[in-house]
């Protein structure tokens, strides 16, 4: 790069201090690595951080926009409580001040008397997109305190209950995306990894784009234009909710019209051969080591499916053939292959059935399913140099990949299944150029130290175990269903991470009682989220869930809708930029960069000590269990946490000392952490020069699955059991009374089923609505940010409700007309109207979560559409495999009249 | 929020510049008609007083109004440094040259007794020349400003300095009426009030004529058409330029001309509407320019602009 | 002398603001002024519409109409082809915004708060008000320049550095091996609207 003129470069602002201080961006869950500018004390600028893998020296308007959250007026900056003993939405709070020592006394006198009633019924609720903090300050009182209550606010809205659920058990992994350096082909299920959503957005953003360029192609099914639909090589609009169907047409289309599938890959790493018994469905078991049998196509006999005969861990050893199809019998009972089943099962769903519940066309259907199949160059290998040598792995250039727009539906969880299961049919799966999961779910560690470790391994059945995880229970196996002890009856459901349909529940307390809960709500505990907003209809999570609680108190950066509605005292948080969190990008299930790229720990450090009264949320968390006298136990929860969430136990040298005899800092743990996780050297000295440290990533971990023993299940034959423990256990309490789940969804082979939205008749609520994530807003809460409000009102979209051209012109509605969607509960938002031929006719598209009212945020007050009032959070719009809530609602429209 | 703002119109330049403009054409064509007048005899010696009452004071205060406008009015001495290529440099040196000898023959008419002589007549007729040359300079200036703008593709047309100059002589011609009449001795002006009310009727015919052309022109063109419409969409302009700036005058100046009584009112409402009409259809022209549609690969792009939010009692404030 | 340029892959951009905001924190713009911008286009009809974004910034024209109708002498072009505007010799007459057929152009009174309820600015605002007014300057015509500040660090233009699909890449035409002037060449890189005559220098590759 040629230097400018030094002329040219005139008047330069005088400027004292000017630095350049590395940290992970906090804008919203990717966390990218990002440098931040400090002059004479303000910050003014972020770049990315060429250093950190997550992004490397990119970065997006959201963290761009950063410096504006740091000065915002509308900032919280001292404590606050509440004078109005009235609670509930747009309630005057009527706010005063008080000291920090006033709000810490009334927190801690509520939390002891909440701990001599029960500590169970302290709550605590956090955001997302504080992802990395909520692994420390929550955990750590949770622990300490002795609490299991616990939810991020939305859990099974905007989050991923399907996705990560399902994802966990076939890619050890929270997210799946294709291998965008290799890949050729890939599904898009309506999901903007790549397009400026999703966990790691920058670098999937960087490596969606490269692929485009040497002509990667990408098919796109979505309602409307979205970013990656129009950027696809095809879109095909599809209606909402159905992606499940579409996705069980395609394995349909490969297995039995065009004969397409990866026998190998379904052999050796699937339960595809194991035998099914036909009288309950279950695995034919060896009687010796109760295994499950395949059927060895060689010596003709069964064997137990980890016999070495059998088994082929790695792509070049050698081993007999297992039966996938035909029928065996074994002690006398005719058993069928588990592929059999399935490939049996999924004859009903023709490219014609399907055509008629998604609207894709059928030819359209079968010819993506050829078109996805023959890219998938079954057969082909790859070599690649793994830290053992070169080595011939598959390689399938071909994915599937989704995310919250087919997951957020009332059949989610077997959507979720049946799109990924496209993927295991053609053997792309966790291999070169195929669908691998999202952050570096499997490692060998930093080489010196062997940490962090998760290397996921086989359970007895040979299927797949996550080493390491987000939360304390693996997606797999199975927790057995319990009798509840937490406030949403979490305990009894062992395939979902949240619930919303009981706490929400105008008959929560009934329900409590029915189910033996010995307390109730008590104390709430809110870290950043706006739970009003966030979590579907507001009036009832209002009325039905927050207003349940006898003190509320949160960590807030504005005083959002839910502060105004509920909080008895706001809490000043410092935000990602005044403070220290020990690991960003780890867990690498959660938001961590895919593919060959460096490992990369980052760490968030403060680049300017908090203004006014702000303190950090983890500090404040640690200061008030010293004050509940359970700090002791906050360290030894976060030890204990540190071990199943970041790969490894901490070394006795390093452990955090558990006696409550220290008072740890947090640049202590952070410094702890690093230096137990890759050596005395790299301590926090060593890693807040960079934010980051990074080894090299072997190629045998990020294409892991013929590295392996483990299986993936086609066939999920574990679910039967648990369907069958949940209904007799729900039964017993009388769940029946309250909720009449179906829990027959409960099987082992996939199906689609329709939403509300798509079995509504009264023909006056003619539209689908959705909503899609805009690019400056998601996985966050930045509509108060006044530089992305901005580049919001730029965009013809992002604060309004999208409809065909045709559609407005049949109902008279013009651009700009501002229009009523009302749901067939009576809930309505509004919003103004963008004509568009981008989007099916007969859809609306609505960008979430906007629509703010209250009058501390007086940015986003106001600004587009609150979609999620229309989200109705009971038994119809549950799904009872994941209890995901439906985010898809059908509306009728009409004009408002102002 | 309005969501339907369209971001493709300039908005930088609004009423300040329009009255500019107007002035600068007002006094043109008022210097004009006055200076040609005093070559045509006595009976017009009036309209020849007022018309250099008229020329340099509006240059004056139309100036100010531009000055009023910059951005930074206290580098304005720098208006006139590259008049090779700019047309704001060159019409800077028109008017200001316009505006000395605008000046001169002023004070010289009103004040001196030198058109007494032989030699100051001659003189004065020197300076009327020039005058003449440099005020017809100044009207086509305020229309080819405008046209060798190429942004705004509406502007862009060799028909706006034609508009601008029939319509400078048009509303300098009503100035000068509106002075005599207001002025004059009642007798003595009527008369000469009814040849200019004929002038002025066909001069307003013309513009009639100029002004349909360029509108259908720009509507023929896609670039400009979107500014057409909008023009024509204008309240505004339609019944504020057309109605009552055009046709509302034109049928005055008829019956003025045609009646034999004492129409001084009549004149001065006529030339008064004739006024804002030029005034409106300068601020029309301007406020309709918009950008030209961007184009590649068969997409087209606009701007979309939405004004911002009321910004007093939206939020409140935290305790402090 | 390099002559500076820029590429624009509309393949890769999907339009997600970066560059907008980069600018926005770079170069302290004030409500309503884009120096880099970016706007939505559609074309078709259902199912074959079709969306694109178009990232804008000052064209640096070869041929700048915006040089050409500046009275002052305050617009210059440089000799590596940045057109910059000289803030202490502009008037602020605003001819040179209407002169811009891509609409590059701003110019703002005063250096004006986001926030609603007229309160005083906030430190970032007082930081950024003071840099604007220091380097852009109010009353006058403000532009892109490339980053001419960046660019004498030996750093890239803060849109081409933010842009997380790496859509936008900066050289020097004048080198025909230079990465710009290899994708402009191999991939037939156009200007936008070569009928204005301006010659932009940046280009184009077309979105698929």
């Amino acid at each position: 790069m040629a230097v400018a003129s030094k002329t040219d470069v005139k008047s330069k602002p005088q400027v004292k201090e000017d630095i350049w201080i590395p940290t992970s961006c906090g804008q919203c869950y990717c966390m990218c690595g990002v440098k931040v500018r400090r002059q004479d004390g303000i910050i003014t600028e972020l770049e990315g951080n060429p250093d950190a893998p997550t992004g490397r020296g990119h970065i997006c308007a959201k963290g761009l926009a950063s410096p504006q959250l740091m000065y915002d007026p509308y900032r919280v900056n001292y404590p606050l409580k509440r004078t109005n003993p009235e609670k509930g939405l747009h309630v005057d709070p009527k706010w005063e001040r008080i000291s920090w020592e006033e709000a810490l006394e009334t927190i801690v006198k509520k939390l002891k008397e909440c701990q001599e009633r029960d500590p169970r019924g302290a709550y605590f609720q956090a955001t997302t997109t504080q992802a990395s903090e909520i692994r420390f300050g929550v955990i750590g009182f949770m622990k300490g305190f002795g609490t299991p209550n616990y939810w991020v606010s939305g859990g099974g809205l905007h989050c991923g209950n399907g996705a990560h659920f399902m994802n966990g058990i076939m890619h050890v992994s929270w997210s799946i995306i294709p291998d965008f350096a290799h890949c050729n082909y890939a599904l898009n299920f309506g999901c903007s990894k790549g397009h400026g959503a999703g966990h790691v957005a920058v670098q999937n953003a960087t490596q969606v784009a490269d692929a485009r360029a040497r002509g990667f192609k990408n098919v796109v099914f979505d309602p409307f234009q979205s970013a990656q639909a129009s950027k696809a090589h095809e879109w095909v609009p599809i209606r909402v909710g159905t992606d499940g169907a579409l996705a069980l047409g395609l394995v349909n289309s490969l297995l039995n019209e065009h004969g397409i599938y990866d026998a190998e890959y379904l052999m050796y790493k699937t339960n595809s051969p194991y035998l099914i018994r036909p009288s309950d469905g279950r695995y034919m078991r060896d009687k010796e080591t109760n295994n499950p049998l395949v059927w060895d196509l060689v010596d003709n006999c069964p064997k137990v499916h980890n016999d070495p005969s059998v088994t082929r861990v790695e792509y070049e050893d050698e081993a007999h053939e297992a039966a996938l199809t035909g029928k065996y019998t074994v002690e006398g009972v005719e058993c069928t292959p588990a592929f059999e089943l399935l490939k049996e099962h999924v004859k009903k769903y023709t490219p014609e059935y399907v055509e008629k519940i998604t609207w894709v066309p059928a030819a359209t259907i079968s010819r993506i399913a050829k078109e996805f199949g023959e890219a998938a160059e079954i057969g082909s290998t790859v070599t690649i140099q793994t830290s053992k040598g070169p080595k011939k792995v598959p390689r399938r250039p071909v994915a599937t990949h989704f995310f919250r727009g087919a997951q957020g539906h009332t059949n989610s969880g077997w959507t979720c299944l049946s799109i990924d299961m496209v993927n295991h049919m053609v053997g792309a799966a966790d291999t070169y150029g195929s669908a691998l999961g999202l952050g570096g779910s499997v490692g060998q560690g930093y080489e010196p130290t062997g940490k962090p470790y998760q290397i996921p391994y086989p359970c007895p059945d040979g299927l797949l175990v996550a080493k390491t995880w987000v939360y304390d229970h693996k997606p797999y196996p199975m927790r057995k269903p319990g009798p509840p002890t937490r406030l949403d009856l979490h305990d009894m459901f062992p395939t979902s991470i949240y619930n919303a349909f009981t706490i929400t529940s105008p008959r929560w307390f009934e329900m409590l009682e029915r189910f033996k809960i010995p307390y109730k709500p008590d104390v709430m505990l809110n870290f950043g989220s706006n739970s009003v907003m966030t979590m579907g209809n507001s009036e009832a999570v209002t009325e039905n869930f927050l207003k349940k609680f006898n003190f509320i108190f949160s960590f807030q950066l504005y005083i959002t809708e839910f502060e105004e509605a509920v909080a008895d005292i706001v809490l000043p948080d410092a935000c990602f930029l005044e403070r220290y969190t020990p690991a960003v990008s780890f867990p690498s299930t959660f938001s961590h960069p895919q593919g060959e790229d460096d490992w990369g720990w980052t760490i968030r450090q403060p680049v300017i000590k908090p203004l006014y009264e702000r303190r950090d949320f983890n500090e404040v968390m640690l200061d008030i269990c010293e004050r509940l006298g359970i700090h002791g136990k906050f360290y030894k929860g976060l030890n204990d946490s540190i071990g199943v969430r970041y790969g490894g136990e901490m070394s006795d040298k390093y452990k955090l000392v558990e006696d409550g005899s220290v008072k740890h800092t947090w640049e202590d743990i952070t410094d702890r952490l690093l230096k137990d996780r890759f050596g005395d050297e790299h301590g926090l000295e060593h890693v807040r020069k960079t934010g980051v440290f990074t080894w090299p990533k072997k190629k045998e971990d990020v294409y892991w699955k013929w590295f392996n023993p483990s299986r993936v299940p086609v066939y999920f034959e574990y679910f039967i059991d648990s369907g069958e423990q949940i209904d007799k256990l729900w039964n017993e309490y009388g769940g029946k009374d309250f909720f009449d789940f179906d829990w027959t969804r409960f099987k082992a082979l996939a199906d689609w089923y329709p939403c509300p939205t798509h079995t509504e008749e009264n023909p006056e609520f003619d539209m689908h609505t959705f909503y899609w994530r805009a690019v400056m807003h998601c996985n966050s809460m930045t509509q108060q940010n006044p530089w992305l409000d901005e580049c919001s009102q730029e965009d013809p979209n992002v604060y309004a409700v999208q409809m065909h051209v045709a559609t407005a012109k049949e109902k008279g509605i013009a651009d700009g007309d501002k229009i009523w969607m009302e749901n067939p509960q009576g809930h309505r938002v509004r919003g103004w109207v963008s004509l568009s031929e981008g989007i099916e006719p007969h859809h609306l598209a609505i960008a979430a979560v906007a629509g703010h009212w209250g009058k501390y945020m007086p940015i986003a007050k106001g600004k587009g559409t609150f979609f999620n009032d229309l989200v109705e959070m009971d038994l119809e719009h549950t799904d009872p495999l994941t209890f995901n809530q439906d985010i898809c609602a059908r509306v009728k429209i009409y004009k408002v009249e102002d | 929020m309005d969501p339907k703002v369209n971001g493709q119109l300039q908005l930088e330049w609004g009423w300040l510049i329009a009255v500019y403009l107007f002035l600068g054409g007002v006094g043109g064509g008022a210097y004009t008609i006055a200076a040609i007048n005093s070559f045509l005899g006595e009976s017009l010696a009036l309209s020849t007083t007022v018309g250099l009452w008229i020329g340099f004071p509006a240059l004056l205060i139309g100036t100010l109004f531009l000055m009023v406008d910059l951005g930074s009015p206290s580098r304005a001495f720098l208006a006139a440094m590259k008049p090779g290529t700019s047309w704001i440099a060159r019409g800077t040196l028109i008017i200001s040259i316009f505006m000395v000898l605008s000046f001169v023959h002023l004070i010289l008419h009103q004040f001196t007794k030198f058109g007494g002589t032989a030699d100051g007549e001659t003189i004065i007729d020197i300076i009327a020349v020039a005058g003449i040359v440099f005020a017809i300079g100044t009207m086509a200036y305020t229309g080819i400003l405008l046209s060798a703008s190429k942004g705004i593709p509406f502007w862009r047309s060799g028909v706006v300095p034609v508009v601008f100059v029939i319509s400078a002589t048009v509303t300098g011609h009503f100035a000068i009426m509106l002075g005599v009449a207001l002025y004059g001795d009642i007798v003595a002006t009527m008369e000469p009030l009814r040849t200019m009310a004929v002038e002025a009727a066909g001069l307003v015919v013309l513009e009639v004529l100029a002004i349909l052309f360029f509108l259908q022109a720009a509507y023929r063109q896609p670039d400009s058409r979107e500014s057409a419409e909008r023009i024509l969409r204008k309240t505004m302009f339609v019944i504020g330029y057309f109605i009552l700036g055009l046709a509302a005058p034109l049928i005055l100046m008829i019956i003025v001309y045609r009646s034999t009584a004492n129409a001084l009112t009549m004149v001065a409402i006529g030339a008064v509407l004739g006024l804002i009409g030029g005034l409106i259809l300068r601020q029309a022209v301007l406020v309709c320019g918009a950008l030209p549609t961007l184009n590649i690969a068969g997409f087209e792009f606009r701007r979309i602009h939405r004004p911002k939010e009321p910004k007093a009692g939206v939020g409140m404030l935290p305790p402090q | 002398m390099p002559r500076y340029g820029m590429v624009i892959d509309l393949k890769r951009c999907f339009g997600c603001y970066a560059c907008s905001m980069a600018c926005k924190t770079v170069n302290h713009t004030p409500p309503g002024v884009f120096w880099a911008r970016v706007l939505m286009g559609e074309v078709g009809t259902f199912p074959n519409a079709v969306r694109q974004a178009l990232p804008m910034l000052c064209m640096q024209c070869e041929e700048p109409s915006c040089l050409e109708v500046c009275p002052t002498g305050a617009t210059q072009k440089r000799d590596d082809g940045i057109v910059i505007v000289d803030k202490d010799k502009c008037m602020g007459c605003k001819y040179c915004i209407m002169a811009c057929p891509y609409g590059a152009r701003y110019s703002v009174d005063k250096w004006e708060s986001y926030f609603p309820d007229g309160l005083p600015l906030s430190p970032l605002e007082e930081f950024q008000k003071k840099a604007w007014e220091e380097k852009s300057g109010v009353g006058v015509a403000t532009k892109c320049d490339f980053c001419i500040d960046r660019l004498a660090e030996g750093k890239l233009p803060s849109c081409v550095e933010a842009c997380p699909a790496k859509a936008r890449i900066f050289g020097d035409l004048d080198d025909p091996d230079s990465e710009v002037s290899v994708l402009i060449k191999k991939e037939r890189g156009q200007v936008l609207n070569p009928e204005f005559g301006n010659k932009p220098k940046v280009y184009y590759l077309f979105p698929r």
